[in-house]
This record gives structure tokens, sequence and C-alpha cells, in this order.
């Protein structure tokens, strides 16, 4: 198969621009009609630390990164060692680096690619005001084919305020770069392509999580910052301000979670997002809205643990949490995007599950996904919004937890004539009074698990493709590449079905059963240490034989690893 | 609402008999909340009582308004999200010196200086009742009754009202139970008044500390005609205070915090930031 | 202190009015604390004043009684007179501190409308104040009779077997 995407790694420190180069790359590519995606490797520093812009670029949609970079360009060397690693080159890669600093040092040079010099900030010295990273940008986009045109039309919108200087100057060490790479070594060439008119998107795991909130209805959000998920408090403040919701900054996560109860026991749809540690802290909670019946969303944009982990760095490692963490028998909703775009779908059907059952709906995002960009083709509507069972008119012997078919009952919202009750984490008769009866526990329990089991999730519990004996399970942002194996596969003789869990609680025992029909093998792959999900999958569903790829952390999992994984059962 | 529908305190009481031991302070509170609600004439759907866990936490299931019993020293968080989420509510919280001031510490604080518009009724027994009678943040170091510090606790207790003070709190008042009138009243004024508002009831526990039976020779009026209405003024009077004194020790002006709900863009026009 | 008749019968029906929710709000603790024997007290207790409640609004019913706020009523020491104070009471209290308690209340009641007879001026508010001051002592004869009947508590009479419980 022709390769159909280019991969280019920007790096550089102390300020040297990579990330800013890289961004306006992707918009160019974009502009260009090519699709692509980004993630961005940070050392800890606030300011001045070292940064790598790592893209993929390509002709169709895409949601996985490569398993190389063909192209990197290297501003500098400062503590390259520190995500070397995340580097990854082969020996046809080009590493175009400034004389100026030095040699390719050691965990760039092991890959053994060529490398090829320019000077970038002697050209950048050429050209009044110019900037190396700029110079470094025109450079990387000549090398792979990409019109130098549309990097000019992304830097006109994106510097035209800053003045005309600035925008000359930024123009002109971008054209010194392209034509100093004409003298460089060649490189993989990004095929021809026209953008086909239609409308595309620039945008990110987390805002795409803040915008499924936004069109789902949640109206009241209430959160304290956290690495990797503060992105969608950023996003979401100033859209809720402008479409009639509030977002308060709380003083840490206890109150956050329960401010968020307070404010859906009110009536208002609302949400709050995390990372780890911080859903840790919510767990008490969140058991507080499973028994009391009080709807929420809480998108945990998981990232490296236990404990403090590794902040910026994805994993899958909060799963267990997610699905057992809360004390007592307390079923609840567990979704998971499964790429960076579905973020906004199933953070938008999160919302409409959590209002429809009156349960908190847990989204499981993660780093790779939140803070990484993608190109993606305008998302498709959702048609899922909050619609909440309540109880209206003026209310007579009203019982709040009243037993029905469904499991669902209706909720009386404060202000409502008649419908006053107290709402409860003690457990509670359909009245709502606290009881410790047996049968009161028992109804109550049947009620909260059967509200969840008896609801129809539709064919949303998993994205499923192609057919084969060989199945792969997987789940999150580990679809992408997943989903790029199988393709690779495919032309090495193997078929294999990828089926990615979107709805993670309640399980889907008949559906995977149905979805495992001729199915002889099964290959489940995670970013964990601890193999949480397989054993997750072994705990719900009754799978046949089976192998394991996991991984825990910071590095993605790229397709190569589970192609010869799969190869491994030809 | 008309003369011939006035609500009456019993009105406000739900037909769930307290557990509350005979004695208990609480019954007084109660009493206070149920009256000061009659007297303020609003319906009984618009108000919504959220309390944490304890004795005195039992109090919502007690009434006849919307409550949340919620987990251990985070009512005021879920009060805060019910009064930001519907600002036409009138919201109570309350719950005991251990909810609000031990495990609630940081939440008590925070509250205070956000300054929401709603009223935090602590009942003070300097004692953990439901748990059998441990020591609490307000309890005096030598107190020596508790099998967990049977010593004492050997720490100095903190003040509620300066607490509350200190961090920005727009209204705080002092009662005793045995004056559950004077206590109806303080309510009243702490609702009528904007921001937050703090009422530290005395609230004795018969079980666990009958020696607070002498409180009733202890507490007194103030001595100043009016509460403070400057912050200086009122941590001076509080510096001397010897925790007894009854009446409205600090009625500030601090505007309440409530964001503004505007609607001045439609989902299209935030969609159009990510064409690319 | 109140000195128009309107007034002064607004106080009357809180003191009866009071003294009967407080009871019942004691026997309902009672109740809920397994101490049938006073629970059922407290509950005849509610009642008689109930019943006094309803001789006092009869005659109120021919006035325009004032609305006044709870605390805007003048008792001595805060609270209506009949209101059985809750220090007085006792989870294992036996009938014969049930009865003691009411008589408590009732001297005080009487001691109230006795003053009020005393000191006051208009002609109707004395009339009914010293009405109600003789009805209050009949009570109080009424209930020493009845302690007299009732056996005084043993030594120990608050000695719980069963510990305390922890219930959150």
């Amino acid at each position: 198969m022709a390769a159909y995407s280019v991969s280019v790694a920007l790096t550089g420190s102390g300020g040297a621009g990579a990330m800013t180069a890289g961004q306006i790359l992707l918009d160019a590519a974009s502009k260009a009609g090519y699709y692509g995606l980004m993630t961005r490797s940070m050392g800890p520093q606030i300011r001045g630390g070292e940064a790598a812009a790592l893209l993929r670029i390509s002709t169709k949609p895409i949601s996985s990164l490569d398993d190389y970079y063909d192209v990197l360009v290297a501003f500098d060397w400062g503590n390259i060692s520190r995500f070397a690693a995340e580097l990854p080159l082969s020996k046809s890669s080009i590493v175009i680096c400034d004389p100026e600093q030095g040699e390719v040092p050691e965990p760039i040079a092991q890959y053994g690619a060529q490398a090829a010099a320019l000077p970038m900030k002697e050209i950048a010295g050429s050209v009044p005001g110019g900037r190396a990273n700029m110079v470094g940008l025109g450079a990387a986009a000549t090398l792979i084919g990409l019109p130098i045109e549309a990097v000019i039309q992304v830097l006109t919108a994106q510097l035209g305020r800053k003045g005309e200087e600035v925008l000359a100057a930024s123009t002109a060490a971008l054209r010194a770069g392209a034509e100093a790479a004409k003298a460089l070594p060649a490189a993989a060439q990004l095929p021809a392509t026209k953008h086909d008119g239609a409308e595309r998107w620039n945008i990110s795991g987390n805002e795409a999580a803040g915008l499924g909130a936004l069109k789902g209805g949640i109206k009241f959000v209430a959160a304290y910052p956290i690495t990797p998920a503060t992105e969608v408090l950023e996003w979401l403040a100033p859209a809720l301000d402008k479409t009639g919701g509030a977002l308060v900054q709380a003083e840490d996560e206890l109150a956050s979670i329960n401010m968020v109860i307070g404010g859906s026991f009110a009536g208002l749809p609302s949400l709050t997002a995390t990372s780890g540690p911080g859903l840790a802290l919510m767990t008490e909670s969140l058991g507080l809205a499973v028994a009391s019946e009080t709807p929420l969303v809480l998108v945990d944009v998981m990232r490296g643990g236990p404990s403090t982990g590794i902040p910026t760095k994805s994993e899958q490692s909060d799963l267990n949490i997610a699905v057992y963490g809360l004390h007592g028998d307390a079923p609840h909703v567990v979704v998971a995007p499964t790429s960076i775009v579905d973020c906004l779908f199933t953070t938008q059907w999160a919302v409409y599950l959590a209002e429809a059952l009156q349960t908190p709906a847990l989204v499981l995002s993660d780093q790779a996904m939140g803070q990484s960009r993608n190109i993606v083709p305008k998302p498709a509507a959702v048609p899922y919004t909050a619609k909440r069972l309540v109880a209206e008119g003026t209310l007579e012997a009203y019982k709040r937890y009243a037993l029905t078919e469904s499991g669902v009952s209706p909720m009386a919202i404060p202000g409502t004539p008649g419908g006053q009750y107290v709402a409860d984490g003690l457990e509670h008769n359909e009245r709502g009074t606290p009881s410790s009866q047996a049968s009161d526990h028992q109804s109550q329990m049947d009620k909260r698990f059967d509200k969840l089991t008896n609801f129809d999730y539709g064919n949303h519990w998993a994205d499923i493709e192609g057919e084969g004996e060989i199945a792969i399970l997987t789940w999150g942002a580990i679809t992408g590449p997943v989903q790029e194996a199988i393709e690779r596969a495919a032309e090495q003789g193997i078929k294999a079905k990828l089926i990615s869990l979107r709805l993670i609680l309640p399980a889907s025992p008949e559906k995977m059963a149905e979805a495992l029909k001729g199915v002889k093998k099964v290959l489940i792959v995670e970013q964990t240490h601890g193999q949480q999900f397989a054993k997750f999958l072994r705990a719900h569903y009754d799978l046949p034989q089976m192998a394991v790829v996991n991984r825990p952390g910071p590095l993605p999992i790229r397709p190569a690893e589970i192609v010869n994984r799969l190869l491994a059962w030809k | 609402m008309n003369a011939t529908t006035q609500l009456t305190a019993a009105d406000f009481k739900s037909d769930v008999k307290p557990i509350w031991c005979p004695g208990c302070g609480d019954y007084a509170v109660l009493s206070a909340v149920t009256k000061a609600l009659a007297d303020l004439g609003k319906p009984r759907e618009d108000i919504a009582f959220v309390s944490g866990i304890g004795c005195s936490s039992r109090i919502p299931a007690y009434t006849n308004v919307y409550g949340f019993h919620g987990v251990h020293g985070r009512a005021l968080a879920i009060a805060a999200g019910v009064k930001l989420a519907r600002p036409d509510l009138t919201v109570l919280a309350a719950g005991g010196d251990g909810d609000g001031l031990s495990i609630g510490g940081n939440h008590f604080m925070h509250a205070c200086r956000r300054n929401v518009d709603m009223t935090y009724i602590v009942m003070d027994n300097q004692v953990y009742g439901m748990t059998k009678g441990q020591a609490s943040p307000t309890t005096a170091p030598d107190w020596c009754n508790s099998k967990l510090t049977p010593e004492g606790t050997g720490i100095s207790p903190v003040e509620p009202a300066r607490l509350a003070l200190a961090s920005g709190a727009n209204f705080i008042a002092r009662g005793f139970a045995g004056n559950l009138n004077d206590v109806a009243r303080l309510i009243v004024e702490g609702i009528n008044h904007p921001g937050f508002s703090f009422i530290h009831i005395l609230s004795p526990c018969v079980t666990y500390r009958p020696e607070q039976r002498e409180w009733k020779n202890a507490v007194h009026p103030s001595a100043d005609a009016s509460p403070a209405q400057l912050v200086a003024e009122a941590m001076h009077r509080l510096a001397a205070d010897d925790g007894y004194t009854t009446g409205v020790l600090f009625a500030g002006n601090r505007p309440p915090f409530m964001p503004e709900r505007k609607e001045k863009a439609t989902f299209a026009d935030i969609e159009k930031k990510f064409v690319s | 202190m109140p000195t128009d008749i309107a007034t002064f019968l607004a106080h009357a029906v809180a003191l009866e009015q009071e003294a009967a929710e407080r009871y019942a709000e004691l026997a309902d603790a009672m109740e809920v604390h397994n101490n049938k024997e006073v629970a059922e007290l407290f509950r005849k207790l509610s009642a008689f004043s109930k019943l006094h409640l309803d001789e006092v609004k009869a005659i109120a019913d021919n006035y325009d009684l004032p609305q006044l706020k709870p605390w805007e009523f003048q008792w001595t020491d805060g609270e209506s007179p009949e209101a059985a104070p809750s220090d007085r009471t006792h989870y294992m209290m036996t009938p014969y501190h049930c009865l003691q308690l009411a008589l408590f209340n009732e001297k005080k009641g009487h001691v109230y409308y006795a003053d009020r007879a005393h000191r006051a001026t208009d002609p109707e508010v004395k009339k009914f104040a010293q009405l109600f001051a003789d009805e209050e002592a009949e009570h109080v004869v009424m209930l020493e009779k009845w302690i007299a009947t009732v056996k005084p508590p043993q030594e120990n009479w608050d000695l719980d077997l069963d510990p305390p419980g922890d219930l959150e």
C-alpha cells in the first residue's frame, strides 16, 4: 500500500517555538486539503522547557500516530534524551539539525537515520526579525511536499493581527527555509491531494468533550484545575458564559463534585472534569450521586498513574477506579470516547445517559486524545440531549424513589409544589425516608441496577469494524492504532475484526456475544501496566482464547506492535 | 400569600420523628427554623435545606421543604451548587461542629469567602455525638471524656464566629438553643441578609456533654447596642468575646457572589471557531 | 408587657399552643426512645393543653389578635412559660419526672397570669388574667394530687444497661 501519510517531528527548547511551528504546519496541511494529527511532548518546566510537536499528515482522516517519523527537524538538542523514545525514526528518516547545535546526540543517532545540516539560526539571522523556527518550518513543509503557500496562508491569518512587520519577517524566514530545503536530501513525500471543499475542523479531545457537554445541555460546571483536564474547563468557561450557563472554580475536587450534585439536584444538567487524582477524591460523592439518583457527568482525562504519576502523559489506568472505585454496590455509567473527535459524541451521549438514568456518567478520555489536535471532517450532529424525567404539576403523596418498571422514577425539581423530598445517601424507601429494612435495600438496589441494564443503549456500546476469526478488543485512544494495525495486517493476509468498547459500564454481554460469533481468538490491546481492561473483560464477558498486548504510558502504542502480535498468530 | 393561607411553623415540620435524645438542643433549633420559615412566608417548595452527616445533619428530614442529606463535611458545597444553579431558591445549610469545622473546615472557609447568598446553621455541641462522643474542633483541650483522647486533645479549639469573620462571611450571629425564639429571629435576619450568613448556635448534647446544662447560665446578649458593620470592629469585639455572646455579631455589606447568566452566542457561533 | 386585651390574649393563645406542641414533641421523642409510659403521659398533657387552648381561642375569637412574630412575645425568660424546657427531660424519665415537669410548667403558667393580673391596668386584661391564673392554680392542685399517686423514681432510674449506639 502506498503511504498515504507523512510524519514530521519538530523539537526545540528554551522558547524555540516548536509548538507554534507545529500548530501552523497542521493548519497548513488542512488548508492544502490534508488531514492530520498533532500530539506534543513537553518538559516539566513552566516556560522555556524542551518541547516536541509530533505530527502526522495524511490524505485521509487518521486518529493514530505512525510507527516512526519521516522527518525530524531539531531547532536544538536541549534535553532530547527526555523524549527521544517518543521520536522513533527509521533508517530512511531524515534528521534536519542546526550545525551550530553540535552533533546529533546518541539517543537520536541510534535510530540510524540520515542527518542533514540546515543552519536555521544563521538563515534566520539573515532575515530581519527572522526566527529559526520559521526557517525550520519552511524547510519541513517543503521537504514533505506541502505547498509553502498553504503555510503562508495560515501565517497571514494568525500573525496578521500582530502587524505587517512581524508577518513579513516570518514569511521571509519561512521562504528562506523553503529555499534552503531544496539542497537537503529527499524525504518522504505527501501524495498530492486536493481540498474536497467540505468543512473540516481542527479540534482537540478536550475541546470536543467541552463541546459535547455544551450541546448535550450542560448548564452548570464546578471544577478544580488539574493536568491534563484543565483545557476542558478553559473551553467551557467562556462557552457557558455566552450561552446562559455558568462555570465556577471550586476550592478542591471534593467541593467540585458536591457543587455539581447540588446544581443537578436543583434541576440543571451539571458536569465536572478532572484526572485520576481528582477522581480518586470524588469517589465518595459519586456514591452519593448513585444512592440519591442524582444525574451528573464527570469527564476524567486519564494520565499516567498511580498517585501523582506522570501528569503530562497518557495512560488508560483509571479504568479500575472508574468501574470499581465507589464503595458498596454502586452501579453507574462509564463511557469512553474512541478517538479525539469521538470525545464530542461520547460526552454528549453521556449527558443524555446521565439525565435519562439519573446517575453519574463517567467519561474516560485521556491525555493523548485530550491534548492532541486532529483535523477531521465536520462531525455529524449528535442526536442526544439532556432530557430528565421530572415530576411536574402539584404533587401529592410524592414518592421520589417509586419502584417503576424502567427503574427510573420521576424527579421533583425544587420549586415543584408537593414534591418536597430529602435526597439522601442513606438507603431509603420509595418515599425517600431513610430505611435499614432488608426489603427497601433490596428493592432500591434492584432499582438502581435494573434502570441501567433495562436501558437500550443502541449500537453505541462499541465501534465494530470488519470481520474475521480474530477480534481485537480495545478502547479509548488505542482504537486508532488498532484500526491502522488491522489495515496493515490485512495486506499481509490477516483478517481481524475491531471491537472498541464505548460503553464500559453497564456491561453488554449479549451484544458482545453477538459480536464475537465466529471469533476464535481475541487480542486485547490496552495502555496499562496491570492489564485492567483484560481483567475487566474477563470479569464481565465470556471470551475465547485471548492474548494481551499491554504497556503503561508514557509512550503511545503504535500500529507495528499490534501488527507484530497479530502476525504471531498467522 | 394572604392571611388565611399563612403557613405556621407546624406546616414546615414533616411527619418524621426526630431521633435526637430528649434534651438535645437540636429540637429547639428545629422549632426555631420552622418558626423562622413560617415568618418569612416563602412557599415550602422554594426552599432547599442541605446537610452533611451527624446528629444535627438529620434536620432536613424533619422539615417539609426540599432537602439534601449529603456526605460528611460537604453540605456547603452542595448548597452552593443548588444556589448557583437556582438563584430563585432560598438555600439553607446545617450541620454540627464536626461536620462543619473538621472535615468541612476547608469548605467552610471558602463558603464564607465566596459569599454565595445562603444561610448556614451550625449546631455546636463541642462533641461528635453520632459516633459516641469524640472531641470536635470546638472542644476544649482538657475535656477528658472521650475514649479516643482520654487525656484530652491538648489542642486549642477553633472559635467558629472568628473563623467565619476572618474568612469573609457577610453575616455572623450566635444563638443558644435554650432561647429558641431568639434563634428564630437570628435565622430570619440571616436569611434576609444578602451573602453568606453564618448562625452559630450553642446546642447542648445531653448525652455526651451533660455539663452543657450550664450554658444557660453562661450565655448573655452582646453589650454592644448594634452589630458591628466593619470587619475591623467585629474582629476587635470577637477577640475579646467569651464565646457565649448571643445576637448578631457582624452584618457586612459584601456583594453576594452569583455569576451573571447571559445569552449572547449560539452553538453555531461557537462551533465556527473549530473550522479549519 | 402586653397591656391591651388583644395582645394579652395573643399571648395566652401562644402559651397554650406552645405547651401543646412541646408536649406532643416530647411524646414523639419518648415514643422514638421506647419510653411508652411517659410518651402516653405527654400525649395526655398535650391533649389537656389543647383543651385549654380551645377554651382560650373561644374567648380570643371575639377579638382581633395581633400577628406577633415568635420573638415579639414578651415572655419573662424568652420562651412561653408552659413550654416544657428540654433540659428537664431524659429518655428514661419516669412518669413521676414527667408529672413534676408538668407541675413546674403549670406553676410557671400560674405565676405568669397572676403577675399579669396583678400588674394589669386594663380591666379586661385583669379579668382574664385572673381567670386564667385561677385555672392554672386548679391545674397545679390537680397535678399535685396526681403526682401523689405515682411512684417516685428509684435510685439508678437512669441506669441504661445498653451501650450507646453509633449510627453513621
